[in-house]
């Protein structure tokens, strides 16, 4: 039962030594700009480049995901995913190119998610190295419409359509090494948008100012009582408004998201924001919204899931602590659908979202020795309840 | 004028995209290939450039026989980097090291003859921000495809990068519109053709680089066309559409000197072939001017012309390499 744990130095040897291979893939797809609904060019690459691979099956489904199958050779066996999704932050006409040293590689998105997709786009090579074979089908997908406004429209879709059983799922994220996700928390993420109309802009005394109204708002939300139990949290992670310094401003945003351990909780809150809005709406008379941009269910595999279980036992073996967060990515939609299913990290890195995002690319070794090890582990049954 | 040259001699890299068929036709023709990638200051650059070019072209297709780096004294990490990912790294003061010493990339490129031992070398600058094995690939598929052409050239899109995360959508290739577009076209009007002749990136067969002096500065893409074409024709020679090229800015004051280096291996060049005759010495000085503390002072650089004769006039070259029943060069 201890193969996979056993083989773990075997992959994480071999793995290096094509490191070049897993790096290239990186770069080749990672430099293609990917913007959430702009995912086109990079999922072309992909399937290219899974083809190039010797990937049994590739295809762009309708809905844009970029899909490679390896075909197993139990016919009977249920179908395992390995996803990393394939939007990012970064806008289109952001330079993309990427830098590489001997020991890092950094540019726009890759610690979130282009090295993971890359090293998607590298397995097919990888179990070949490792002369791998699985009974399951090893579905490679990197799903479109993942982030923000996508509200993980891509894997919810592909998950409708899969014609088949699923065994389970394996969600990669380029950093950090060590995470281990099997939870994620319910959580709605929105917008209010504050304008003040053309015919209030003309200069008369007591204007209102979008930026003070949006303020208002902020000391209203953060009035609101959250209970520790069920553990709940509004953060508010996003802030613009305004013109100049000299201009009273005419519009002004934020966005938050609320997070909680129970759907309940954050449908409740979500509501008396809604209150807010409405209040400050008629006091202030200007034209404030409040949009939902994406939400999603509180999911969760047990702890002491065999699955969890052997992730765990993987990174120990390759002595690495594993750091157990909840986790709102295409982890949540295959729980919410029965399947098993994690998160895992490959890599570490530094400035996820910002300019001079890097990674590592000698822990990326250790992260990526978890896939093989983590699949031959469930297509032999052992993460089966 | 021979215009019929840039239809049968250019070329896109798609052409050549089967790399499976390139691998077969090396193989048969009992080939090696050498990369050659020259550097001074590249540690931004270097490591991307081998390690698309390793996986695509040596793990994955065996394409390539060789990577190597000539170094002219990088004193960033260059060289390290370069050597971490397993290619061979020459610093070129140390190849021939009996001969005087030249610093400049056409001293990379002559001495890379000697360290190399490809049937086919091919060259690639090192400062490419967007490298794609396309830039081997397209380059070698004309000459491994056919039997005719022994020398290809690049040409491309040259946005540039203006600073962080900027990219200036048109741009470079300024010198060869405003000085050699301008020489060939009242001198050589055949060689106008070339869409980008002072493209850094160029592939050949040994026999011939090994029978053409090399420029050891910005002369030795226009010393290199000029020579090639005098010995062996314009019918030889092909160039390749590699799309777009993303590189490094230069500011105007650096053209106008590398123009300086390009007009005078051009004139030498003419008068070598008696096209011309110049009736006065030509300097070696650029002079420009800047403004400092509201008073113009010149600035006078030094831009000597060195050339290395052609490698197989080195006794050195002579020893060390050796010719088969099928005309391709082994080392001993």
């Amino acid at each position: 039962m201890e193969d996979y744990l056993n083989a773990l130095p075997t992959f994480v040897h071999q793995i290096r030594k094509i490191r070049e291979i897993i790096i290239s893939n990186i770069v080749l797809v990672g430099q293609i700009p990917a913007p959430t609904f702009q995912e086109r060019r990079r999922a072309e690459c992909l399937v290219e480049r899974l083809s190039e691979f010797n990937t049994d099956e590739c295809v762009i489904d309708d809905y844009g995901n970029p899909v490679g199958v390896l075909r197993g050779t139990g016919k009977e066996k249920g179908a395992i995913f390995i996803v990393a999704h394939l939007d990012t932050f970064s806008k289109l006409e952001a330079d993309h190119h990427y830098e590489v040293t001997d020991k890092i590689i950094s540019g726009v998105g890759v610690s979130d998610n282009s090295a993971a997709v890359g090293v998607l786009a590298s397995l097919p090579e990888i179990f070949k190295q490792l002369d791998l074979t699985f009974e399951s089908d090893i579905v490679l997908v990197a799903p479109v419409q993942s982030l923000g406004k996508g509200n993980l429209r891509g894997i919810r879709r592909l998950l409708r359509a899969w014609p088949g059983p699923i065994r389970g799922a394996i969600c990669l994220e380029s950093v950090e090494l060590g995470r281990l996700n099997y939870y994620s928390s319910a959580m709605i993420r929105g917008v209010i948008n504050c304008s003040i109309a053309a015919e209030k802009q003309l200069g008369r005394h007591h204007t209102p100012n979008a930026i003070l109204v949006i303020n208002e708002v902020i000391n209203a939300i953060l009035g609101l009582r959250l209970p520790q139990k069920p553990r709940t949290q509004i953060v508010i992670g996003k802030i613009s408004g305004g013109f100049n310094h000299g201009k009273i401003a005419y519009d002004a945003m934020i966005g938050f998201e609320i997070r909680s351990d129970s759907d309940e909780m954050v449908r409740e809150l979500y509501s008396d924001i809604h209150d807010i809005v409405d209040g400050i709406n008629k006091s202030f008379a200007v034209e404030i919204k409040l949009d939902r941009i994406s939400n999603l269910n509180a999911t969760l595999l047990q702890h002491n899931h065999p699955l969890v279980k052997c992730a765990s036992r993987i990174l120990r073996r390759l002595e690495v602590e594993a750091v157990c967060d909840p986790s709102e990515t295409a982890l949540s939609i295959f729980l919410q659908n029965g399947i098993p299913s994690i998160t895992i990290g490959l890599t570490l890195g530094e400035n996820f979202h910002q300019d001079g995002a890097m990674i590592e690319i000698e822990p990326m070794v250790k992260g990526i020795a978890q896939i093989p090890a983590l699949l031959m582990a469930m297509d032999k049954g052992a993460c089966d309840e | 004028m021979n215009e019929k040259w840039i239809d049968t001699n250019t070329f896109h890299h798609s052409e050549f995209k089967d790399i499976g068929r390139l691998v077969a036709a090396k193989n048969e023709k009992n080939l090696s290939i050498s990369l050659c990638l020259p550097t001074l200051n590249e540690e931004r650059t270097i490591a991307k450039e081998i390690v698309i070019m390793k996986s695509e072209l040596m793990t994955r297709y065996p394409l390539l026989d060789e990577i190597v780096v000539i170094d002219s004294g990088s004193t960033d990490d260059t060289r390290k980097i370069a050597r971490s990912y397993g290619v061979t790294v020459y610093q070129a003061d140390d190849i021939l090291p009996q001969m005087e010493k030249f610093k400049g990339k056409g001293e990379n490129l002559w001495k890379a003859l000697y360290v190399t031992r490809g049937d086919i070398i091919i060259y690639i600058d090192a400062d490419i921000k967007n490298i794609h094995h396309r830039f081997a690939y397209g380059l070698l598929g004309p000459l491994l495809l056919g039997d005719r052409i022994r020398f290809t050239k690049a040409f491309y899109d040259r946005p540039i990068a203006i600073g962080q995360n900027k990219l200036r959508p048109t741009g470079g290739g300024r010198v060869t519109e405003l000085v050699t577009r301008p020489l060939f076209s009242m001198f050589m009007p055949d060689m106008t053709q070339f869409l980008q002749p002072l493209s850094g990136e160029y592939a050949g067969y040994r026999s011939i680089f090994e029978k053409i002096p090399f420029h050891i500065g910005y002369g030795v893409e226009t010393g290199m066309l000029i020579d090639i074409h005098r010995k062996w024709g314009l019918d030889v020679m092909a160039q390749v559409d590699l799309d777009r090229r993303v590189h490094k800015n230069q500011d105007t004051k650096a053209l106008g000197r590398m123009a300086f280096v390009i007009i005078k291996t051009f004139l030498n060049r003419m008068e070598t072939l008696e096209r011309m005759r110049i009736q006065q010495q030509i300097h070696d000085e650029m002079i420009q001017y800047q403004l400092v503390r509201e008073r113009l002072k010149p600035e006078n650089y030094l831009l000597e012309q060195h050339e290395r004769p052609p490698m197989i006039e080195i006794p050195e070259y002579r020893q060390k390499f050796t010719r088969t029943a099928a005309g391709a060069k082994v080392p001993l």
